[in-house]
C-alpha cells in the first residue's frame, strides 16, 4: 500500500507558528486514496491551517507536506492534482460565478465545457451569471466545490464543506465525497461535526490544539471490539498513567481521579495496577459513540493545558507541552 | 436557488477537465479575464480619459485666454521660446489626476484579491505565485500604457483646435510634444507599477492608495516646502518618482536638473525596486 504515493497526502512533522502561537504542532499523517478521510477537531484546532499548508497558501514553519510525492507547488498542473475548497466565497464580490470559474480554468487551459460541467454538477446553473456578492453561504459553498472539481483532480480537500448547506446540500456533499472515494480518489474533509463525519468518513484524523489525538479507521475510534476502552478511577492517576503508557495505549485524563484507557482491557489494567500497588476504585468498560470519543479526546487537550501541566504531557502520549 | 436543480455527482471520466498544465500564458489570460470582468475597470479607464481630455482643454483655454488678456505685451514676444515648451506640456496637464486614478486601479489589481478572499482561489490555482504577480505587472503595464497613450492623444487633439484659436503653437511632431507624449506614457506606467507593488505589499486598497498619493502628492509638496530651510532636500527631491518622472517630459538641461540618463535610471529604479520587493515578499508571506 505504501509503495505508491499516487493520490496520497503525506505530512511529516508539519508545524505552523503564528508569532508565538503554535497553530499546528509537528503533526504527521497520511491520507490514503479510495476512502474518505475525515479531519475532525474543534474550531481553532489547526484543521484549516493544515489544509492551507497542503495547497501552499501557508508555508510550514517546520516539516513538510506532500501530495502525490511532491510539494503541491511543484506539480505542473496543480489544479489537476488537488481541488480545494478552503473557505466559501474566495471570490471577488463583483464577479459572476461563471467568470470566476473561467478565470481559474484559464490558468490551466481547461476548456469552457468543463466550466459548464461543474456549474451543472453543483447546481449553480440558475445563478452562474449573477454576481457572487449576492450569493447565500450555501451557494458560496457550491461555487467553492465547483472550483475544487474544476480540474477533475485526483485529490479533493474540502474544509468544512457542509457549512451553510441545507439538508439536501449536506446529503449531496456526502454523496459526492463517497462517490469520489469509490472511484479511487483521495477525499480529505474537515469538520467539527462528529455526526457528519460518522456518516461520511472511512478514516478519521482527530486534531486538537494543533496535535493529532487519533488517527484510525472510524470504527476503531467509535470503539470497536478490538480496541477496548475503559474508564478507570484511582487516587494515583498520574502514577497509573505512567505505568500504562505504551505505544498502542491511549490515555486520556478526564479529571483528577479519572482516566480513560484505550487499547487495554479491564484485566490488563487491573493487573498493571496491582503490580504498581495502585488502588483502583472503579474500572468500567466503555463503548463509545463517536461523539463521546471525540468529546473525550478533545477534552483531554483542553484539560491538561488548564491544570495538569507539562509532566503529564511528557508521560501520557509523549507530546511536548507548549508555552 | 432550488435544490431540485442539483445533480448527483457524475462519473468523471479520466481527463474530463481536458486542458493541460499551468502556464504563464494561461495565468496572463486569467488575469485579463478577472480584470475586465469588474465594472470598476471600465469606469476607471473612462474617467481617466475624461479627466485627461477635460483638464487639457481647460488649461489650453486658460493659458490662451490669459495671454490674450495680456494683449500685445512686447515682453511676451521675447519669451516665445518658453511659450513653446509651456504649450506643448498643456495636453498632458491632466496627468496629475489621471496618475492617481490609474495608480489606484493598479493598487486594487492585487489588494482586491486579498480584500475579497479571491487570493485563495488565485494562489491555489497558481501555487508558484510568481507567475500571478508578473502577469499582473505585465497587464498593468500594458493597460496603463494604452490608457495613457489613448488619453494623451485624445487630449492633444482636443486641445489643438483651442490652441489654434488663441494662436498658440501646438505641433504634434515637435520634440516637446513627442517628449510629453511618450515620457507621459512612461510616467503613468511607473505610477501604475508602483501602485501594483504597494497593493501587493500592503494587501489593502485604502492603505495602498493613501501611500501612493502620499508618494506623489504629499511628499513632493512637503519636500518643496522644507527645502527652503534644508538645502540638501532640494537635491534629494530630484530623486522622487514624481519629480524624476515629470523632469523627463521637460527639455533636458535645465539648471539643477539631473542628466537624462540619470533620470532614466531613477525612473527605472522606481519601477524595478518596488516590484522586486513586492515579488519577494509575496513569495515569503502566507496568503
Amino acid at each position: 500500500m505504501l509503495r505508491n504515493v499516487e493520490g496520497m497526502i503525506t505530512a511529516e512533522a508539519l508545524t505552523k507558528n503564528y508569532g508565538t502561537k503554535r497553530a499546528v504542532d509537528g503533526i504527521s499523517f497520511t491520507v490514503q486514496p479510495g476512502k474518505v478521510t475525515g479531519f475532525l477537531g474543534p474550531n481553532g484546532a489547526g484543521k484549516s491551517t493544515t489544509m492551507r499548508m497542503v495547497v501552499g497558501l501557508d508555508r510550514p514553519s517546520f516539516g513538510s507536506v506532500k501530495v502525490n510525492g511532491r510539494g503541491y507547488a511543484e506539480h505542473r498542473a496543480p489544479l489537476r492534482e488537488v481541488g480545494a475548497l478552503l473557505e466559501a466565497k474566495s471570490v471577488h464580490r463583483s464577479r459572476s460565478a461563471r467568470t470566476h470559474l473561467r478565470a481559474l480554468a484559464a490558468t490551466h487551459s481547461i476548456p469552457a465545457t468543463r466550466v459548464d460541467e461543474v456549474i451543472e454538477l453543483t447546481g449553480l446553473g440558475a445563478v452562474a451569471s449573477k454576481k457572487v456578492g449576492g450569493f447565500s453561504l450555501g451557494m458560496g459553498q457550491r461555487l467553492g466545490i465547483a472550483v475544487a472539481l474544476l480540474g477533475d483532480p485526483q485529490t479533493l480537500i474540502l474544509d468544512e464543506p457542509v457549512n451553510g448547506l441545507d439538508p439536501e446540500g449536506v446529503l449531496w456533499v456526502r454523496n459526492l465525497a463517497r462517490h469520489q472515494a469509490a472511484q479511487g480518489k483521495t477525499v480529505f474533509i474537515s469538520s467539527h461535526l462528529m455526526s457528519e463525519m460518522a456518516l461520511t468518513a472511512d478514516h478519521l484524523i482527530v486534531i486538537g490544539r494543533g496535535r493529532i489525538i487519533a488517527d484510525a479507521p472510524i470504527e476503531h475510534i467509535i470503539g470497536g471490539a478490538n480496541v477496548p476502552t475503559c474508564k478507570v478511577k484511582t487516587d494515583s492517576a498520574e502514577q497509573l498513567m505512567n505505568g500504562l503508557a505504551a505505544h498502542d495505549v491511549q490515555l486520556t485524563r478526564v479529571d483528577a481521579q479519572t482516566i480513560q484507557v484505550t487499547g487495554l482491557d479491564g484485566r490488563a489494567i487491573a493487573t498493571r495496577a496491582l503490580e504498581l500497588q495502585i488502588l483502583v476504585h472503579e474500572l468500567t468498560p466503555v463503548r463509545q459513540s463517536l461523539e463521546e470519543a471525540y468529546m473525550a479526546l478533545t477534552q483531554d487537550e483542553v484539560e491538561y493545558h488548564s491544570h495538569l501541566g507539562n509532566e503529564l504531557a511528557a508521560t501520557s502520549t509523549g507530546k511536548q507541552g507548549q508555552a | 436557488m432550488s435544490t431540485a436543480t442539483m445533480k448527483r455527482p457524475r462519473s468523471a471520466a479520466p481527463g474530463a477537465a481536458g486542458g493541460g498544465r499551468l502556464t504563464f500564458a494561461g495565468v496572463l489570460r486569467s488575469e485579463f479575464i478577472k480584470f475586465f470582468s469588474l465594472p470598476s475597470t471600465l469606469i476607471l479607464i473612462l474617467s481617466t480619459l475624461v479627466v485627461m481630455v477635460g483638464i487639457a482643454a481647460l488649461s489650453v483655454w486658460g493659458v490662451g485666454a490669459s495671454l490674450k488678456a495680456m494683449g500685445s505685451d512686447p515682453e511676451m514676444a521675447a519669451q516665445m521660446g518658453d511659450l513653446n515648451e509651456l504649450t506643448a506640456s498643456l495636453p498632458s496637464s491632466g496627468l496629475i489626476f489621471a496618475q492617481l486614478v490609474i495608480g489606484a486601479m493598479a493598487v486594487m489589481v492585487m489588494s482586491s484579491e486579498f480584500a475579497t478572499g479571491s487570493a485563495r482561489s488565485t494562489f491555489v490555482a497558481t501555487p508558484t505565485r510568481q507567475p500571478v504577480f508578473w502577469a499582473k505587472a505585465l497587464m498593468v503595464a500594458v493597460v496603463s500604457a494604452l490608457v495613457a497613450l489613448a488619453s494623451l492623444l485624445a487630449a492633444f487633439f482636443v486641445a489643438r483646435p483651442i490652441a489654434e484659436n488663441y494662436d498658440l503653437p501646438l505641433d504634434f511632431a515637435s520634440e516637446m510634444s513627442q517628449r510629453n507624449l511618450w515620457f507621459g506614457v512612461l510616467y503613468v506606467v511607473m505610477v501604475a507599477l508602483i501602485g501594483l507593488a504597494l497593493g501587493t505589499l500592503l494587501r489593502n486598497s485604502a492603505g495602498g492608495i493613501v501611500v501612493l498619493a502620499a508618494l506623489f502628492f504629499m511628499l513632493p509638496l512637503a519636500v518643496d516646502g522644507l527645502s527652503m530651510a534644508v538645502s540638501w532636500l532640494a537635491d534629494a527631491a530630484r530623486f522622487l518618482p514624481d519629480k524624476a518622472g515629470t523632469a523627463l517630459m521637460q527639455v533636458p538641461g535645465a539648471a539643477g536638473a539631473l542628466e537624462p540618463w540619470a533620470l532614466g535610471l531613477v525612473v527605472g529604479a522606481w519601477i524595478v525596486l518596488p516590484l522586486a520587493a513586492a515579488a519577494v515578499l509575496l513569495q515569503r508571506r502566507d496568503i
